[in-house]
């Protein structure tokens, strides 16, 4: 599971760092939240769905597949080159 | 009074919310709503939505299928518009801008707010807690009745916001005084002198900033103020000089009166339900699910002051909601559907117990903060200060009573108190 988020649409409302503070931080010039790390552990799949379910401007996205992993990467570069910024760090 | 005699046929909800008849308990009206006339249609045509999953979905689609109010709707919603400042103020908050500009200003405000920044607030708010509350410990001991509200949830943060808006507490003090007349005046209902009152207080505000803003560009410090000064004068664009004054009197508009309604109701809710309180003495996890039930179970604003405009014909529960029509939503009823939260009407922290904050067990969104791009800036520095508060007055005044019945603020929107006298039950028939 990757997880990435959309930054132009982060409310900075920081829900998602409360609940998962290793898997998400804020920005320090304007709280906008960023991920922390690669891939996620299986451990905390379920509280990754739960963050960006509960996030208030629905700006975090869950990518599940296993076997789609490439993808996920390409589809979230191909993010970056469009001038969109996933949040990935 | 009988809900059905009242709402046999309800003309307008937002008068009955209004009216005296609810000011203690206004649920049962709010049940009928939510059974009966879940997307109401006021008088007025302003509409009001009290299902949890019609406010949630608003919320979310703020931004979207709702935006803000435009100058020319502000005037025609709020007749005085063009004459009042509050109004004009109002106009400026990001409360009531849509994106992009909303994105603009709230990311300037929000290196102030985030996790981090709120928990390094921790040992300052700690302290004023522990100072405020020896305060109180004094006259108490005494045998003295003393109102909680004024000497502590109101006091408290008043004394946060002054630190973080490096402002000497006094003057701080003198501003908070005059929030409630402000906050009254912006309510639909708003009389004339209502609004003349409202008027004068934001005055007050106005040229008080006006001079601190000017202090925070010769000697800037690291405060919130001093941070939007320089925002403000490396690129008006930026932040503009109305935009900057908003901002300040925006964040005292939200911040006191709500915070220190929950702090009442939750001292009230230790009182009224002590089965409960071993929620307070136990961890973290304990104190946060108390503190989300007592959100819960009273939203300080009972509606959102703020105009969500539809943006197209919107198709509600049968209803159809025209084009540019004003829609609140009864964040208060929300949090008591049984459709989100079962048996709604009793208190039990054991809803939010080890869940991500403000996310029922049932993963239901807890709905005081709001939700969508508008959610709650202080959100956490909120949470922080009830978290820091109520195990402390739990340990520090175990025979806490009421010595009176509190007295709320009347008020159109918002559920508040002008008084919470307590005293030491070991003191007292």
């Amino acid at each position: 599971m990757r997880v990435v988020v959309d930054q132009d649409l982060c409310g900075t409302s920081g829900q998602c760092v409360l609940t998962l503070p290793g898997t998400f931080r804020q920005r320090t010039p304007d709280g906008v939240v960023e991920v922390c790390g690669g891939p996620i552990p299986q451990a905390l799949h379920a509280a990754v769905r739960l963050a960006a379910n509960q996030c208030p401007v629905a700006a975090i996205r869950v990518i599940e597949s296993e076997a789609g992993d490439d993808d996920a990467e390409r589809h979230a570069t191909g993010h970056q080159r469009n001038g969109r910024h996933d949040g990935t760090v | 009074m009988d809900v059905k005699e009242v709402t046999a046929e309800c003309r307008d909800a937002f008068a009955e919310l209004a009216s005296p008849a609810w000011i203690h308990d206004p649920y049962p009206f709010m049940r009928w709503l939510r059974e009966h006339d879940p997307v109401h249609r006021a008088a007025s045509g302003r509409f009001l939505l009290s299902r949890h999953a019609d406010i949630y979905w608003a919320l979310k689609a703020t931004g979207d299928a709702f935006r803000g109010p435009s100058l020319e709707e502000l005037a025609r919603y709020f007749p005085h518009a063009a004459a009042s400042l509050s109004l004009n103020l109002l106009a400026s908050t990001l409360a009531m801008k849509d994106p992009p500009t909303h994105t603009r200003l709230r990311r300037l405000i929000s290196r102030h707010f985030t996790m981090l920044q709120i928990d390094n607030l921790r040992p300052s708010i700690s302290r004023i807690v522990a100072a405020r509350l020896d305060c109180m410990a004094q006259a108490l001991e005494r045998g003295e009745t003393v109102d909680l509200h004024r000497e502590f949830a109101l006091a408290l943060p008043m004394l946060v916001f002054a630190e973080m808006f490096g402002m000497p507490q006094n003057d701080m003090f003198n501003l908070g005084a005059g929030i409630g007349a402000i906050l009254e005046g912006l309510s639909p209902h708003a009389s004339d002198p209502q609004l003349a009152a409202a008027d004068a207080a934001s005055a007050k505000v106005r040229v008080y900033f006006g001079g601190l803003i000017q202090l925070k560009r010769v000697a800037p410090c690291h405060d919130i103020v001093s941070m939007l000064v320089g925002a403000h004068d490396d690129d008006a664009d930026t932040l503009s000089d109305a935009e900057l004054v908003s901002m300040l009197w925006g964040m005292l508009l939200g911040g006191f009166a709500t915070t220190a309604a929950t702090i009442d109701h939750a001292v009230l809710a230790m009182l009224a339900y002590p089965e409960q309180r071993h929620w307070l003495q136990a961890d973290a996890i304990g104190v946060k699910a108390f503190v989300e039930e007592v959100l819960r179970y009273d939203a300080p604003a009972m509606f959102s002051s703020v105009p969500r405009i539809a943006q197209h014909d919107i198709e509600l529960g049968g209803v159809v909601i025209p084009k540019n029509s004003d829609v609140r939503v009864l964040i208060a009823s929300g949090n008591r559907d049984p459709d989100a939260f079962a048996d709604p009407d009793r208190f039990d922290p054991a809803r939010f117990y080890g869940t991500s904050p403000g996310l029922s067990t049932d993963g239901k969104i807890m709905l005081s903060f709001g939700h969508g791009i508008h959610f709650c800036l202080g959100a956490q520095l909120a949470r922080v200060q009830l978290a820091e508060s109520l195990p402390r007055i739990q340990a520090r005044f175990p025979t806490l009573a009421l010595a009176e019945q509190p007295t709320r603020e009347p008020s159109a929107f918002l559920r508040t108190f002008r008084a919470l006298p307590v005293r030491l039950q070991t003191f007292g028939v």
